[in-house]
């Protein structure tokens, strides 16, 4: 009876030792996971990733959760990618994302954010690392592209690269073509034509500008898409007619040394046929002292 | 002593149990492949050497600790020498220990084993030993060391293919637990937040004793967290192992 209340007396001591030793063991790495947590490491994010060949060999390696490891590699691209003390996150842009492309052709996101991501880091890196915003910026028309070869049936790559050449770029010649592209995909939103247009005018093509307004007032379904067509016309118009008479401007200076006092004075010394009307009849504003030439009224205020 | 006894026993027998010569196999195989994928690069490829060779012998070391580790109790018990064994002067917690030590033994055995292929590899391209690859060699044993005592704990109270199962999610628990980090980041304050804190102080942080791609790298090592990682460790190795006799101590084998 003795042994027995000995034996239980030992097994309830151990087991008061064992759950102490449990609490203590428990508090200890839990501080010393606070405390590891506070030594900073250095660490190269997406390291081991750039060295994955592609995505084409990669999906044979994801037994059949190709799709999942797209997702996986996504969320970690855009945790990666919002970590602005990574200072060279934008090098490898086009490696990772052409990654999660390979692996889910048709996972539309990453061909729009990455593309996205990609005129960001051009536009922080246009200042100190111009080689790299350039890089950076061609990424960005590479992913598209991709995601157009891809979803040939998505309107929304060619317009978006449309988008980035129009307005980030500046290069009119490549937004007209993206914006063409965009046009022939079923389901375009019909504004995209509008875009061309602007493009082409931005790009300085002015006679092929005034033919396409002319087309798209001629084929406009509503009366505001007739508006929009008639003051981008107007623009036109001005633009050409403006050009013209600062020629002559110029021609009269050389001739005579000083600026004429009204435009009839161009008619009147031959170097026009005619003083040109803006498109509602109505006569350019004219400054002789300074020699320029512009509309009364604000196309987008007719 | 007795756990000294126990331990040379389990030592023993893992060493001829021939799934851990078909793991080594695979990981050494692993090591020399490096060199072949080295010649697919472009560029660093004793950098893909040191990536491969460093990841198979974590990856290897993990499944022989777990593979291994996870039928060592349940044996004893399936074969009722467990009878034998608790019928002498022994201490369960002994017993756990024991074994526990045996495991360890041989997976150091196996770790060193790996290490002198990988160095030699890498000696190979480079004429020169790198000391710092040992280090990251160093931090995955004591990984092992740690699923080792999880595999045991599983094994003390669950069948070898369920314990397999807890103690590989274990593992990819550990190395996923930095998701809780950034999901803390961007949970607003409350009850959901607190919940989420206390699950990534309990969870396991294996990436503690990662080290493989700063020393691949070359990048320093902040001193401190050698010591801060080799406790934690210790400390997360001493409780599952207490957990592991606490369930032991109480199991009924009749």
């Amino acid at each position: 009876m003795a042994m027995a209340k000995t034996s239980f007396a030992n097994r309830r001591r151990g087991t008061l030792l064992l759950i102490g030793l449990l609490v203590a063991s428990a508090a200890g790495f839990s501080a010393l996971k606070a405390a590891t947590d506070r030594i900073a490491r250095k660490k190269i994010p997406g390291s081991s990733i750039i060295y994955i060949p592609s995505g084409k060999f990669l999906k044979h390696a994801t037994f059949g959760y190709r799709a999942l490891a797209a997702d996986a590699i996504y969320l970690w691209a855009i945790q990666y990618y919002s970590t602005p003390a990574i200072d060279d996150r934008f090098d490898h842009l086009d490696h990772i994302f052409a990654i999660i492309n390979e692996l889910d052709l048709r996972f539309q996101d990453p061909y729009e954010i990455g593309a996205m991501i990609a005129v960001q880091g051009a536009l922080e890196l246009r200042a100190e690392r111009p080689e790299q915003a350039a890089k950076a910026m061609r990424d960005a028309f590479t992913i598209l592209d991709r995601g157009a070869a891809n979803n040939p049936d998505q309107w929304v790559y060619p317009f978006n690269a449309g988008h980035i050449a129009l307005i980030n770029l500046r290069d009119y010649a490549l937004a007209e073509k993206y914006f063409e592209q965009c046009m022939k995909i079923p389901g375009a939103p019909e504004f995209v034509e509008r875009l061309r247009a602007n493009a082409i005018f931005k790009k300085g093509d002015l006679q092929t500008s005034w033919e396409t307004w002319l087309d798209i007032y001629n084929r406009a379904p509503d009366e505001r898409t007739k508006k929009i067509a008639s003051n981008h016309l107007y623009r036109v118009k001005a633009t050409i007619d403006r050009g013209a008479l600062e020629k002559a401007l110029a021609e009269y200076r050389q001739r005579s040394g000083r600026l004429p006092s009204d435009l009839a004075a161009l008619v009147r010394t031959g170097l026009l046929r005619e003083v040109p009307k803006d498109l509602d009849g109505k006569d350019y504003v004219y400054d002789p002292a300074t020699g320029s030439v512009k509309t009364g009224i604000s196309p987008w205020r007719r | 002593m007795k756990i000294r006894a126990i331990a040379g026993i389990t030592f023993k027998e893992a060493k001829r149990d021939r799934v851990l010569y078909l793991l080594f196999f695979f990981a050494a195989l692993g090591i020399v492949a490096s060199r072949v994928l080295a010649l697919l690069t472009v560029g660093d490829r004793i950098k893909i050497i040191k990536d491969v060779g460093l990841a198979s012998i974590s990856l290897f070391g993990v499944l022989m600790a777990i593979l291994i580790g996870t039928g060592l109790v349940y044996k004893e018990i399936d074969k009722k020498t467990i009878f034998t064994l608790l019928a002498k002067p022994l201490h369960r917690a002994e017993f756990i220990l024991g074994k526990f030590l045996g495991l360890v033994m041989t997976l150091f055995v196996m770790t060193l084993t790996m290490s002198i292929i990988f160095l030699a590899i890498v000696f190979a391209h480079t004429l020169r030993i790198e000391g710092a690859l040992l280090v990251a060699v160093a931090y995955i044993f004591l990984e092992l060391v740690l699923i080792t005592a999880v595999a045991i704990l599983f094994s003390s109270f669950s069948t070898p293919i369920l314990s397999s199962l807890f103690a590989l999610g274990f593992y990819l628990i550990g190395h996923l637990s930095w998701g809780l980090e950034l999901i803390l980041k961007k949970m607003a304050p409350g009850a959901g937040r607190t919940f989420v804190r206390a699950l990534y102080t309990v969870l396991p942080d294996l990436e503690n004793f990662n080290f493989k791609t700063e020393v691949v790298h070359g990048l320093a090592i902040p001193p401190a967290i050698y010591l801060s990682s080799f406790v934690y460790g210790l400390c997360y190795t001493v409780f599952i192992l207490a957990l592991a006799i606490l369930i032991f101590r109480r199991r009924d084998f009749i």
